[in-house]
């Protein structure tokens, strides 16, 4: 199967689950798919491994055509897509033609949405993965999201037309652009003062437009630290949420001066600011939907309860939630 | 500080950052690197992978296999198996890159920063020699060269080395840009805080400039062979020696560079003992500077 890009849509990437793993060390993100919820289920829509590489679409997906027959199958963000003419449902496997095209448009529900193709993408394999780093102009087929134009192979599959994802195991995307976000207090919880936590986890915290696949900045009250942040060592840097340079968790709530950033999956590895709190993994899919302008109210989980809800999740990522 | 015990904190539900001290002290990078290595040689089950930092390390870690509180035990006594700091020894290269001190494109970059952001902004090789008390900025070139530095962290971009210089009589400070630049050329040397670091690549950034390497630190086409396979030559406890080169000889390198013919110069032998490297600086003068 192969198929030809007509137009590239807003940032369409290939992507695999979980991406580039064992480089932090070096500063490489993992990258990967930021909604692997829709994207693990597309995969197993069309017959696939969970994590083979499929397409993350941005705001604005592309357009296809086919080149082979083949299966396919949407999830995540709608992004109104049709085959030829016909509106093409998500969350269901289908079957495409040679010649079809597949469009997508700007996404009606969500930001991303996503696309698998029975058998995988095939791109060369770069440390471990084929997952595209376009910052860096790292992975996929040449470092860079797709462009019109280029063909993109798709290996053999077995996939076959008419599966479903069962009522209940797709996540639900918001449309009311207010989203609960977990988050896990720590690492640097200690530098910020009791009213600064009250007013994290009160606050309606807005989606910045200057969020990316870095990290997404939010607009929210101001911060108010503990003694700590103030009495310390000169290399710890002159603002309060300076600390010396330190190993960033992926998710982490990054303290940029008095503005919070969730480092995400095409994050820097460290750096010289706080993070008083952390979006674990279970809730990453809510970003990747979140849009400009929706508001994150923050809920606190512990460590072990948002291990049980990455427990559930990976439940819900398989074979058990297609029919 | 240094802390008694190391402190453990959680950062989601996949990472565990353990801070030995609050300090910038390359005893305690020494003791992050010394974990990390031993991470490497008798994993934990479930340990995906480790980031050492300057006084700090973070793991990542797979839930499924191993829980916060059993990770936190395991990794405890490690630490105390490895006992003080002194007995660890790691494999460390040494590469020598040659390094244009003062070069015109440093210079163009400031000026153009002074030109449109900050007109009061002070050269930068002059201002980072004021503020450590340095007669000249040719002193400063050779308290800045006359030393191995240490790769205590990579990070913020993929191979950015933060780079430590291990002789105490070559440790120099600067503040960083505010507000940052809007462009840095490739290659380009430069001091924020404590540490030196290399711009992989041209971007935006915050630390002073002072030079420039034509030896590239990343390398998205995999053309040189030392980088084996990877996209960025350096890795946590590698040491680089800045040698200084005229104009000539820089533009020579960085024409091999281009035609690929350009061999790294890299000494691969030598473990580095942080016993025997505490045992020098204690016979050092520290009065002096170069």
């Amino acid at each position: 199967m192969m198929f030809e890009v007509i137009k590239a849509g807003l940032e369409t990437a290939i992507q695999d689950w979980p991406g580039r793993i064992g480089y932090w060390n070096k500063g490489f993100p993992p990258s990967g798919p930021m909604d692997s919820w829709s994207f693990r289920l597309a995969n197993l829509l069309v017959g696939n491994a969970p994590g083979v590489p499929g397409l993350e679409c941005q705001f604005i997906g592309p357009t296809l055509r086919f080149l082979a027959d083949g299966i396919i199958a949407l999830t995540g963000g709608d992004m109104q897509a049709k085959l030829d003419d016909q509106p093409c449902p998500q969350w269901q496997s289908l079957a495409v033609q040679a010649g079809q095209v597949l469009t997508l448009s700007f996404a009606k529900t969500g930001a991303r949405g996503y696309i698998a193709f029975a058998g995988g993408i095939d791109a060369p394999l770069l440390m471990g993965s084929r997952s595209t780093f376009h910052k860096a102009g790292v992975g996929g087929l040449d470092g860079y999201a797709l462009k019109a134009g280029q063909s993109v192979a798709v290996l053999p599959g077995q996939g076959r037309p008419g599966r479903r994802v069962k009522d209940g195991a797709r996540p639900t995307i918001r449309t009311d652009k207010r989203w609960e976000v977990e988050a896990v207090a720590g690492p640097n919880d200690d530098w910020i003062d009791a009213e600064g936590h009250a007013r994290f986890l009160s606050a309606d915290w807005k989606v910045s437009s200057k969020s990316d696949r870095t990290g997404f900045r939010l607009e929210g009250p101001q911060w108010t630290f503990t003694a700590r942040a103030y009495n310390k060592l000169p290399e710890h840097g002159s603002e309060p949420a300076n600390i010396l340079d330190q190993g960033y968790p992926l998710g982490a709530i990054n303290l940029a001066g008095q503005t919070p950033i969730i480092l995400v999956n095409d994050g820097p590895s460290m750096g010289g600011f706080i993070n008083p709190y952390t979006v674990p993994s279970c809730a990453f899919w809510k970003l990747a939907q979140a849009r400009p302008g929706d508001v994150l109210n923050f809920k606190a989980v512990s460590v072990a309860e948002a291990q049980a809800q990455a427990r559930a999740l990976k439940q819900v990522c398989s074979e058990a939630s297609i029919e | 500080m240094i802390y008694p015990q190391p402190k453990f904190s959680p950062g989601g539900d996949r990472y565990m950052l353990i801070e030995f001290g609050d300090e910038m002290n390359l005893d305690l990078n020494f003791k992050g690197q010394g974990l990390a290595a031993a991470l490497a040689d008798g994993p934990i089950d479930g340990v995906i992978e480790t980031a050492p930092c300057f006084a700090n390390i973070l793991i990542h870690y797979e839930p499924e296999v191993i829980g916060y509180d059993d990770l936190k035990a395991e990794v405890s006594r490690l630490i105390e198996a490895l006992g003080p700091s002194d007995d660890i020894e790691m494999d460390s290269r040494l590469f020598y890159f040659p390094t244009l001190y003062l070069d015109p494109w440093s210079k163009e970059c400031i000026d153009d920063y002074r030109a449109k952001i900050n007109p009061s902004k002070e050269q930068d090789p002059e201002f980072v020699a004021r503020i450590n008390g340095l007669t000249d900025v040719q002193q400063f070139v050779r308290v800045h060269s006359g030393t191995e530095y240490w790769a205590a962290s990579l990070g913020f971009w993929p191979g950015l080395a933060f780079l430590m210089p291990l002789d105490p009589r070559c440790r120099l400070t600067a503040p960083k840009y505010n507000p940052p630049r809007t462009w840095t050329p490739q290659g380009t040397l430069s001091m924020g805080g404590m540490s030196t670091a290399i711009y992989p690549v041209a971007s935006p950034g915050g630390y002073q400039l002072f030079g420039r390497t034509p030896v590239p630190i990343w390398d998205r086409e995999r053309r040189f062979e030392e980088f084996e396979g990877d996209l960025c030559i350096f890795r946590p406890g590698d040491r680089l020696k800045f040698v200084p080169c005229s104009m000539e000889e820089y533009l020579e390198v960085e024409r091999k560079v281009a035609d690929g013919s350009y061999k790294y110069n890299i000494v691969d032998y030598q473990r580095f003992s942080v016993k025997n490297y505490k045992r020098w600086v204690s016979k050092l003068d520290l009065s002096v500077r170069f």
